[in-house]
């Protein structure tokens, strides 16, 4: 019986940055992401045509800066969200059949009351599933420690790593 | 349920929830045939009483009958009861819901909820993970 860390290192990654997003249907490849604080990884997987996306976005919304939105759109939940949902559907996938997965939006240390950018990066999201008739399948938000998340290709299950270990969301 | 649809039964008598319900169901591809509305417990009961139904979601507090002498009425009913049933509502009064739930009724979810807790009741209610 593998660990879940053990089946994970079998893999081959596909790094996902900051302000980046990847799409996969290769079942042998792990979309990853590192260093989630407040930042929210969206995990979105199509099990017809077994496409997966990865998106890291920073911050809630393009309105705050559209010149540097043009620039960088997978910087914001928006317009990150439009990309991705974009790549995927050129590749077969339907966003009615895509199942969503979170994680992220923690406040960590330098990030006072005042920004709060995870609990926004956090509604930022809900508002645009909501918009486009997406449901959450699974979440896993706030707190105030760094996630790494993970997402098998082969079948879409996501994968989080924190200190205490990894566990399936 | 599975693989037949579903004719659900809305009961609330704010316009904007029976709406957000709808919406929520069609988004987690319940696979609903028809929808009734009600805005009291009373026009639930004629909806009832006239239509297959095969899910009801119901607030507590209405004007002209509540939710819970609604439940009440269908319970007693014995071409009603197996209709499942499925209170939203805001009561903070765990005792009440619990015994509603004594009573019969198959659910309860407490108002606020996100779109992902109804959908998870409705499934758990309906039976299996996925109603596509």
């Amino acid at each position: 019986m593998k660990s879940k860390s053990q089946h994970l290192e079998r893999k081959r990654r596909i790094i996902v940055g900051m302000s980046d997003a990847r799409v996969s249907d290769c079942a042998t490849e792990l979309l990853v992401t590192y260093s989630l604080g407040s930042c929210i990884g969206v995990a979105l997987y199509d099990p017809l045509v077994r496409l997966a996306g990865l998106l890291h976005y920073q911050l809630p919304s393009s309105v705050q800066d559209p010149a540097r939105a043009l620039e960088r759109p997978l910087m914001y939940a928006d317009t990150g969200m439009e990309q991705l949902l974009g790549q995927m559907e050129k590749h077969g996938a339907q966003r009615r059949r895509m199942k969503v997965i979170l994680a992220g939006a923690a406040r960590m240390l330098n990030d006072t009351q005042l920004f709060n950018i995870g609990s926004r990066n956090h509604a930022a999201i809900r508002k645009f599933l909501w918009q486009h008739n997406m449901l959450i399948e699974a979440e896993e938000v706030g707190g105030s420690v760094p996630r790494t998340m993970y997402v098998r290709v082969l079948d879409g299950t996501v994968f989080l790593k924190t200190k205490t270990g990894v566990r399936q969301l | 349920m599975t693989g037949e649809n579903c004719n659900v039964l809305i009961v609330d008598d704010s316009a904007l929830i029976r709406q957000v319900v709808k919406r929520t169901l069609s988004m987690a591809h319940v696979p609903v045939g028809q929808w009734f509305e009600a805005a009291d417990g009373q026009a639930a009961l004629d909806v009832l009483r006239t239509n297959k139904v095969d899910l009801v979601l119901a607030d507590l507090h209405m004007p002209t009958m509540g939710g819970i002498e609604m439940a009440q009425h269908i319970m007693a009913d014995p071409a009603m009861r197996q209709i499942p049933v499925i209170v939203v509502s805001a009561d903070p009064n765990t005792e009440r819901l619990d015994g509603l739930k004594r009573q019969g009724v198959r659910a309860c979810l407490r108002k606020p909820f996100t779109p992902e807790d109804l959908r998870n009741v409705v499934r758990e209610v309906l039976g299996g993970p996925d109603h596509e």
